[in-house]
């Protein structure tokens, strides 16, 4: 089986200040990785790289999806490729609404990949089953885009924008904060939906709760810029109980060494 | 010889006076009216860029140059009727090359106490009345004196006390292809009554690729308590110039809400006055302007609050592309008696090329001492987080800015009352942003 993500070597750094180093990490279609790790360990820089968001520098090593070279497509060109960033922060669009947002970015990856337009009577026939999946409610595709929607609806607004686009790498930045517990149910169940053989996920949270949901089959600890430990679910429990004290660097390890 | 002098008009200007002085309508006191407005204008001349209103926009090139006035000309009417809005049951006056169409006017038929005419007929029927209207904007202003002595088209819009039209009446002003070096001096008067109501869609197009000179004024007074809401577009080419000076008085709980998007001309010049004259009145001005290309726009406005207890905010925003020039001057201007004033001004502003200039500048002249105003104005770019988002979603990089840039507009246009205005827009705009086309009608 080839690997659907294989990061190798990975150094990135942010105005000149290195985040992530020696990473390294292999994601197999039909799997799905938990990223746990502190408050400014490098996840979200991690899911920003892998979308491609400007000013995060990568200097040393590579990133294969699909068996592509992802450092050299355009964000566009990685969605259109089948990846999928469902932000920790989703940003506001004022004026332009979010139902005819998603019918365009719909489109455009159709046209990338050479498919014709979506007619807008099954766009909207599968807007409004997914919608009501993840608790999306009406009124809320008509509005702007984010503009002023509470954290929880912007991140049921992710997951509605990840089941529409169907992507074959998901990349979920922290998905389940800002959710109550009824929420988190029901999100987790749409990104559940959508599991399957040759799709993947790459699920970034601070919480266990997530992965008994979500249950993953691996889990990463992400600790000052690397991969501190992997393992089964049961790291997820263990994090839980004992924190990350045990995965900082010791202070004898030059941490920053590549930089 | 006063140092502000202005330029002198070329001397074709003053033959087109002469020539044409005696066959402009009106009778009585019109006449010795005009004389003395092309008087004026001879003394004043055109403003150059020495005055403060203007000193960003050199008008002269515009204004100063061989000039004729419109011969008649009637399009094909599928070109009028593509800019039709206002619903099916709209009114509507339209003005080609700055003559009222009266075969294509849709006024009959309406409620009591409205009155819509074309100033033309009136000027030889009522004379005493128009020249009592014109004679209203007495401050010497060359272009208001130009219009003036050459008036001879717009629309007289009258509603008695406690009138109302349901239906929006829309003003279409276009102008042709043949329309090169035309002068099109149009009068507006519109009066509302006391609680009298009137929804006023303006359209301004400028068709093919003449360089015509629209020079407009118009004098706007609502009564106590009376409301207007004014959708104006202006989708002009590149060669046509539009100017307009708008003189709007408010009595006492009388509401104003006007909605201007500039998606064209080479030349707009749109300078508002508004004048809050009793209490509990409230003005709303909204506009956006988008110039690209070579184009200038320059948006003047002054909000004068002499009664107390009135609101009034101007909410303006700009999209500048290409090597455009675009000029911003709000002020709002609080006199002693207008205590308990809520006034607000805003003018921010997308700045999309090196090459393109803006120039905002707000003011604020307060006299009285409980009052709430405030004012504000930026100049950035466009969000990179945004448009990071939006690619992340598959979108082109041209495609997101557009639609970040369209969404930027469409906080301004989805204030115009009149849905079909506010589509002409919309589309008129997209138009004009890289790929606009793909993304068809939101
Ligand atoms: N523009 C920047 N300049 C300097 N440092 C930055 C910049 N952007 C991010 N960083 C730093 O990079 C580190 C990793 O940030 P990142 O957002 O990836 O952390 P995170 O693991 O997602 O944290 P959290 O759990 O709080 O979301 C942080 O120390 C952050 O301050
Ligand atoms: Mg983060």
């Amino acid at each position: 089986m080839t690997a659907l993500l294989e990061i190798r070597d990975l150094a990135v750094s942010v105005d000149g200040k290195t985040i992530l180093d020696e990473f390294e990490l292999v994601v197999g279609a039909g799997e799905v990785h938990a990223v746990m790790g502190p408050n400014g360990s490098g996840k979200s820089t991690l899911a920003y790289v892998l979308a491609g968001r400007e000013g995060y520098q990568v200097t040393r090593g590579t990133i294969r999806f699909l068996g592509r070279d992802l450092l050299t497509l355009e964000p566009e060109e990685r969605a259109a490729a089948g990846l999928f960033l469902a932000m920790q922060y989703p940003v506001e669009i004022p004026g332009v609404a979010n139902m005819y947002f998603l019918r365009q970015a719909m489109n455009a990856i159709r046209k990338a990949r050479g498919e014709p337009d979506i007619s807008a009577a099954d766009f909207m026939k599968r807007l409004r089953a997914q919608a009501e999946l993840v608790g999306v409610p009406p009124e809320l595709l008509k509005r702007d885009l984010n503009a002023g929607f509470s954290g929880g609806e912007k991140k049921r607004n992710e997951i509605l924008q990840l089941l529409m686009l169907e992507p074959r790498l998901a990349v979920l930045d922290e998905t389940d904060s800002g959710l109550d517990i009824d929420a988190l149910r029901t999100v987790a169940e749409g990104v559940n939906r959508l599991r399957s053989p040759e799709r993947a996920m790459l699920v970034i949270t601070h919480y266990q709760r997530l992965l008994d949901y979500i249950v993953p089959d691996r889990v990463h600890v992400l600790v000052d810029g690397r991969i501190r430990r992997s393992g089964g679910k049961e790291l997820a429990l263990e994090l839980e109980a004992e924190g990350y004290a045990a995965f900082q660097p010791k202070p004898a390890e030059p941490a920053t060494a590549a930089a | 010889m006063p140092t502000a002098r202005a330029v002198e008009p070329v001397p074709e200007l003053l033959e087109l006076w002469a020539t044409s002085r005696a066959y402009l309508p009106g009778k009585g006191p019109v006449p010795g009216l005009r004389d003395a407005a092309f008087a004026a204008f001879r003394e004043v001349g055109f403003p150059t860029t020495r005055a403060e209103a203007w000193k960003y926009t050199n008008v002269v090139p515009w204004v100063n140059r061989p000039l004729r006035l419109p011969p008649r000309d009637v399009p094909g009417t599928d070109r009028i009727t593509a800019w039709f809005a206002g619903g099916v049951k709209a009114r509507r006056l339209i003005f080609v090359n700055g003559h009222l169409l009266p075969e294509l006017a849709h006024v009959g038929g309406l409620p009591g106490g409205v009155t819509v005419r074309g100033l033309g007929r009136l000027l030889q029927e009522e004379p005493d009345r128009v020249a009592d209207a014109l004679a209203e904007l007495d401050e010497p202003r060359g272009l208001t004196a130009l219009n003036t002595a050459f008036a001879s088209a717009g629309a007289w819009i009258e509603l008695q006390d406690g009138a109302a039209l349901d239906e929006p009446l829309q003003l279409l002003f276009l102008t042709t292809a043949t329309a090169d070096s035309v002068l099109c001096n149009l009068r507006n008067v519109v009066r509302l009554g006391r609680a009298a109501r009137l929804h006023l869609i303006e359209t301004h197009v400028a068709l093919g690729d003449a360089k015509p000179l629209s020079n407009v004024v118009s004098q706007v007074r609502l009564g106590e308590g009376a409301e207007l809401r004014q959708d104006r577009v202006e989708i002009g080419a590149a060669p046509a110039a539009l100017i307009e000076r708008s003189r709007t008085v408010i009595a006492a709980g009388g509401r104003l809400c006007r909605t201007v998007a500039t998606l064209g001309y080479g030349l707009s010049r749109h300078e508002q006055g508004v004048r809050i004259v009793g209490a509990g009145a409230e003005a709303l001005l909204n506009g956006v302007f988008t110039p690209t290309g070579k184009e200038h726009v320059d948006t003047q406005i002054r909000v004068e609050h002499a009664a107390p207890s009135c609101h009034s905010n101007q909410f303006y925003k700009g999209v500048v592309d290409g090597r455009s020039h675009a000029v911003f001057a709000g002020k709002i201007l609080v006199e002693r008696a207008a205590q308990k004033t809520d006034a607000y001004q805003s003018n921010n502003n997308l700045l999309l090329s090196d090459e393109a200039e803006i120039d905002s500048k707000p003011e604020l002249e307060i006299y009285a001492d409980d009052v709430k105003c405030s004012h504000g104005a930026t100049i950035g770019e466009l969000d990179p987080a945004a448009l990071f988002y939006l690619r992340s979603r598959g979108l082109p990089a041209a495609l997101a800015r557009s639609l970040l840039i369209f969404g930027w507009a469409e906080e301004v246009l989805e204030r115009m009352a009149d849905e079909a205005t506010r589509l002409q827009a919309r589309r008129a705009f997209l138009a004009r942003l890289p790929g606009g086309a793909v993304l068809g009608e939101p």
